[in-house]
């Protein structure tokens, strides 16, 4: 359970506050993978760095007993002046992990980002794929109640984005997740519930499609427009075309979800096959 | 699946021991050689005016060993802008560290602030030691009272720098001037001779600047026979330090040193 409890939170900007949420009121419960969804500035982020306590309510009360992830895949937390041995061992000792737990955690890391020599090079010399990967090993090396996801991508080959989404299949097996994300087909399939955000209130949908639903009334989309929506954010991510949030191509939530079934194997091949196509046209084009 | 339980106090300690290394590690590991590059560096930033003033320009101050002079005036000053740098730039670095849910502002800050009290006290008792070995009196003549000046000296800038942060964080164009403020320091604390050498409507002036009495106080607890500008007041850095401490952990808790977003 995590629980707001009369939440009001605003920033001060140069054109004065602005108020995100007012006396706001939340139970999420136990023991469900959350959607978190919403228009652009209904607070989705806020409400997520709220109850990631990267930041804090003006007033009111978030409590929880579960163990919340930092969000997932976070590339910022990782110190640039420091190897990705010692951003390794900095999050542990954050946590708590003695001695032998460190060994065991970097040897994980180690293991999942690949990252070669490299791992005892400052973080400042990796590409972003480098960084990436060693902050997503980083989220997976430890057991969270809760993962928390703001549209997190797995960044790099086909074939480390089939070994991201193979970890975080085995981590959804005891966790949860809270996942923030525009791309409501990927809702779907990872979630139980939805909290739909609209006007600084939000409403709990039990059934994730009537929360989807919602979701496009609040936004004046019809049901036929919404699902053109949707493939077109699958198509657009898959080529790398969208960015919704610090850098993104391909989502590992959804790419565990799809997993296991094999038309996605095929499907992911004819996105690779257009995308190179579109590539080709665009070299063809003159760079343009 | 494991739980680990960790009291608060637990967790507070796990994260600043933690916060500490990496503020000393990512300080010497900066580059070949850097722990002893960390040393090295205001080692020099120290030796090269005493060289200079002792030897060259053979300064003097009356009654006193100058190089002594010399090092219980930068002691407190050093110190003084060293800590309080760090906190006004503590918002500004490591902003991704508060993505841990661990980790909070003031942690960082209070990090930031011991971590290079122990870099400045192990460059001074190394230059200590060296003086030592060329026969200068350093030992300090009431060292209680020095520990007291530093604890004051740690204490002001630990309350200014909370205040400038705050200040740089709402107006951030203001954190270069506030900056720039550290450049006179130096000449309107009186570390290269004394101030009494002024006229004394100058060194009433002068006197405004809470560092240089903090300079004269170190001076007094330390060298046998110094003699301190006669407006050197204990009260004044002290209340200065609480104030300002209590104003900038007000600040703190009102969140005014998180960045203006959006």
């Amino acid at each position: 359970m995590i629980r707001l409890e009369n939440v009001t939170k605003s920033y001060l900007t140069l054109r004065g506050r602005k108020v995100v949420f007012r006396n706001f009121w939340l139970d999420i419960p136990e023991g469900r993978n959350v959607g978190l969804i919403g228009r652009n500035g209904a607070g989705k982020s806020t409400l997520m760095r709220l109850i990631s306590a990267v930041d804090f309510p003006d007033s009111g009360k978030i409590t929880t007993s579960a163990r919340l992830s930092w969000p997932v895949g976070l590339t910022g937390g990782l110190q640039k002046s420091l190897t990705g041995r010692d951003n390794v061992k900095f999050v542990c000792r954050i946590h708590g992990v003695r001695k032998s737990g460190i060994a065991d955690k970097i040897r994980f890391v180690q293991d999942f980002a690949e990252l070669g020599d490299y791992f005892d090079q400052p973080v400042s010399s990796y590409s972003s794929g480098m960084r990436a990967r060693l902050a997503f090993g980083l989220s997976m090396a430890f057991d969270f109640d809760y993962y928390l996801i703001d549209e997190v991508m797995a960044v790099g080959d086909a074939r480390f984005k089939q070994k991201s989404a193979d970890v975080f299949k085995e981590r959804l097996q005891n966790s949860k997740i809270i996942l923030v994300s525009h791309n409501m087909r990927r809702i779907q399939k990872m979630c139980d519930i939805v909290v739909h955000l609209d006007r600084g209130r939000a409403t709990i949908y039990e059934n994730v499609v009537e929360g989807i639903a919602a979701y496009h009334a609040a936004g004046g989309v019809d049901g036929k427009r919404a699902a053109a929506i949707d493939a077109e954010d699958d198509e657009l991510e898959a080529v790398g075309g969208t960015e919704p949030r610090a850098g993104a191509s391909s989502g590992v939530a959804q790419e565990a979800a799809e997993a296991d079934d094999a038309a996605a194997l095929e499907r992911r091949r004819a996105r690779v096959a257009r995308r190179t196509a579109r590539a080709a046209r665009q070299a063809a084009g003159g760079g343009k | 699946m494991y739980r680990v339980e960790r009291s608060p106090y637990r967790i507070q300690r796990d994260v600043l021991y933690a916060l500490l290394l990496l503020e000393l590690s990512s300080r010497f590991g900066k580059s070949r050689g850097g722990f002893l590059w960390v040393l090295v560096e205001p080692i020099a930033h120290l030796l090269v005016p005493i060289l200079i003033f002792t030897y060259i320009r053979a300064r003097a101050v009356p009654g006193v060993e100058y190089p002594v002079f010399l090092v219980y005036g930068f002691l407190p000053f050093l110190l003084f802008k060293a800590i309080c740098l760090q906190i006004i730039d503590g918002t500004n670095a490591n902003q991704g560290l508060l993505s841990y849910r661990q980790v909070l502002l003031m942690d960082v800050f209070i990090a930031k602030a011991v971590g290079h009290f122990v870099i400045q006290a192990v460059v001074f008792l190394v230059v200590l030691v060296g003086l030592g070995m060329l026969g200068f009196h350093v030992l300090p003549v009431r060292p209680i009272e020095l520990a007291g000046v530093i604890a004051m000296t740690f204490l002001m800038a630990f309350g200014l720098g909370l205040l400038f942060a705050a200040v740089a964080s709402l107006v951030p164009d203001a954190r270069a001037a506030i900056k720039i403020l550290f450049m006179p320091l130096y000449f309107a604390s009186g570390i290269l001779f004394p101030v009494t050498r002024f006229p004394d409507h100058w060194v009433q002036i002068l006197s405004i600047n809470p560092v240089l009495h903090l300079v004269e106080l170190s001076r007094v607890a330390a060298v046998e026979g110094y003699r301190p500008m006669p407006y050197t007041s204990i009260l004044y850095p002290l209340a200065l330090g609480m104030v300002t401490t209590l104003i900038g952990l007000m600040l703190y808790r009102q969140r005014f040193l998180t960045k203006v977003t959006m």
